[in-house]
């Protein structure tokens, strides 16, 4: 194997995972703080893609805006499903997801009614190659790694250092505690669902030009999410960024070793996992549901 | 149990309905509705059995895949009869279950979700990858059942019938296994399981004999289902079908391990047929009404005589019903 292979390899590699990071981060952030095991969060990562594309194709706005004017959108969306569906079911974690996957039903044909059939991609925003010795890399999959590192640490920022994430991380601890703080655990709960879904759409917008749009871009994801947060426990970020890389790399450099087998031999490696950590690898396991 | 006379005589009329089915509706296609209905129905009895122990699983379309393709490939490849195919892939359904239950049942609660998601996608997975299991295009030409005499399995009203005995087999044992004190420690561990667990119930194995049953349920119509249709392909056994299979149970109402399905199933089944009137629309519909009722009723549909009860005799406080939803 040549340098250069391995640095096409583990490039691919880190963009797609970063991509899940930023999604599966989403994830654990509705699932832990709003508790909603969102099925629809692959469908707000599908429309930041097709808002993304329609402002920067059709309306001809910068492609930075569109991402910013696409994550907006999707923000409001999910404000407004927060605000009709689940703030009626909060805490159930069972109503809540029967509720997410009808959303996504409604979504995804929405978006196949609206949108067709037809596989629609952006040119992109970045071409050619930085070249490093005699090592070539793709100028636009460094520019996505970058953004999800950015945004990354913007999220990290948040939940770290501002109020609303401190009030976050209390109420994913403990609700009643937190209420009795004086934290309005509603505001946090929105909040938290808001700010999940939008890094989905962010995320949707950012691969916007390196892969196809359709309206079934959605499942095909949520289920990589899925397998994310398994591998990194359903509860931690660290968990999510740590399962994020380690399926992007695997999916990356098992299909040029092993082709389509590579999924079963990662599924196999995820069931060994959960048999000495059921809860992930970062996770802990939870007696009540 | 007690019946009095408007429940048996409601009984009776819902049993001779059921039985002439055939006789009332000619169409082939609202007959295979049916057939699906009826598979629908045993793997939501499927889920509520896990549910009823406290465990939620998204794999039960995992089950019903190995059933389908076990009792295939052992009509097809060793050249059985279907009617011992049929039992065998219910067995070796169990025996898998047997063995990846023994593991994955220690850890409840999310880890038990997720882990049941995992065995459903590398069952999808090793489907579609190996092609002695006939690869992503599926098997094809998976032969009829063999003929019982005059019976010979043509059309669908056999199968009807058939599918029928199986559903009514898997009600009869749930319900002879939820009233026997198997059922009372399923549901004295989905109450409180440190509680069963110092009463001296065996957590572990009551869950893990849960777990074999509804999967040798599941293997059953499996097996039904690779010869009712004749084609299987792995993309029927996605997880998104076990996503589904769960809604049955929540919309029946979770409370009711038999007759919740039942409900949810028939509703899921049967409301898109219905809606086929807004064509392309079509999921739209479905759900939003799927929102409705988890919105309006999240005790389940079967929660509705109870609710509104309790709403004219003007008893459901504010507060009782922010109780009811946890």
């Amino acid at each position: 194997m040549t340098l250069d292979l391995f640095t096409q390899l583990l490039v691919n590699g880190l963009a797609t995972g970063m991509v899940y990071v930023l999604i599966a981060s989403g994830l654990i952030l509705v699932l832990g703080v709003a508790r909603i095991f969102n099925f629809a969060h692959g469908e707000f990562y599908m429309l930041g893609a097709f808002a993304t594309f329609a402002l920067c194709q059709v309306l001809k706005v910068h492609f930075f805006i569109s991402i910013l004017l696409a994550t907006l959108v999707v923000s409001l969306f999910a404000a407004i499903c927060y605000r009709l569906v689940f703030h009626h079911i909060r805490g159930n974690l069972l109503l809540c997801a029967a509720a997410s996957i009808g959303l996504s039903m409604m979504f995804e044909r929405g978006a196949l009614v609206g949108f067709g059939t037809q596989e629609r991609g952006l040119p992109s925003a970045f071409s050619g190659v930085i070249t490093l010795g005699n090592v070539a890399m793709p100028l636009e999959k460094i520019a996505v790694i970058l953004l999800c590192l950015a945004i990354m640490l913007g999220l990290y920022y948040l939940l770290m250092k501002t109020k609303l994430g401190k009030a976050m991380r209390a109420v994913k601890l403990d609700t009643e505690v937190a209420a009795l703080q004086g934290i309005n655990t509603m505001r946090v709960y929105a909040f938290a669902m808001v700010i999940g879904c939008a890094l989905a759409g962010l995320a949707g917008g950012i691969i916007a030009p390196l892969f196809s749009i359709t309206p079934g871009m959605g499942h095909a994801m949520l289920l990589k999410c899925f397998m994310v947060l398994i591998v990194g426990g359903l509860e931690s970020m660290l968990g999510g960024v740590v399962g994020g890389l380690v399926i992007g790399m695997t999916l990356s450099f098992g299909y040029y070793f092993l082709g389509g087998l590579s999924e079963i031999l990662l599924f196999s490696i995820i069931g060994v996992i959960l048999v000495f950590k059921p809860g992930g690898l970062f996770g802990e396991v939870v007696e009540d549901v | 149990m007690k019946l009095n006379l408007k429940e048996i005589t409601l009984s009776i009329v819902l049993g001779i309905i059921i039985l002439t089915l055939p006789l009332i509706i000619k169409s082939p296609y609202q007959m295979h509705l049916i057939i699906m209905l009826c598979i629908n129905i045993v793997l939501g009895l499927s889920f509520a059995m896990l549910f009823s122990t406290g465990l939620i699983t998204i794999g039960a379309a995992a089950f019903w895949a190995i059933g389908a393709y076990g009792s295939a490939l052992l009509v097809m490849n060793l050249g059985l009869s279907f009617w011992l195919a049929l039992p065998l892939a219910s067995i070796i359904t169990g025996i898998i279950a047997l063995v990846l239950g023994s593991i994955i049942v220690r850890a409840p609660g999310v880890a038990f979700v997720v882990q049941t998601m995992v065995i459903n996608m590398i069952v999808g997975q090793a489907l579609g990858q190996i092609e002695f299991l006939g690869g992503w295009g599926g098997i094809l030409g998976i032969p009829r059942p063999n003929p019982i005499g005059s019976i010979k399995f043509v059309s669908k009203t056999h199968y009807y019938y058939l599918i029928l005995f199986l559903l009514l087999l898997t009600v009869a044992v749930s319900y002879a296994l939820y009233s026997s004190r198997t059922g009372r420690a399923w549901r004295s561990i989905r109450l409180n399981p440190r509680l069963a667990q110092t009463l001296g119930i065996n957590l572990f194995r009551y869950r893990l004999l849960a777990f074999i049953i509804a999967s040798m349920s599941a293997g059953l119509v499996g097996s039904f289902y690779a010869h009712y249709f004749g084609t299987i392909e792995p993309g029927t056994f996605s997880v998104f079908k076990s996503i589904y299979i769960q809604i049955y149970s929540i919309l029946g109402g979770l409370n009711f391990y038999l007759i919740g399905p039942i409900i949810g199933a028939l509703i899921m089944t049967l409301v898109p047929e219905f809606l086929r009137v807004g064509k392309e629309i079509e999921p739209i519909l479905t759900g939003g009404i799927l929102i409705m009722l988890v919105i309006f009723l999240p005790g389940g549909i079967l929660s509705l005589p109870e609710r509104t009860r309790s709403f004219t005799a003007g008893l459901l406080s504010r507060r009782e019903r922010e109780e009811s939803l946890h």
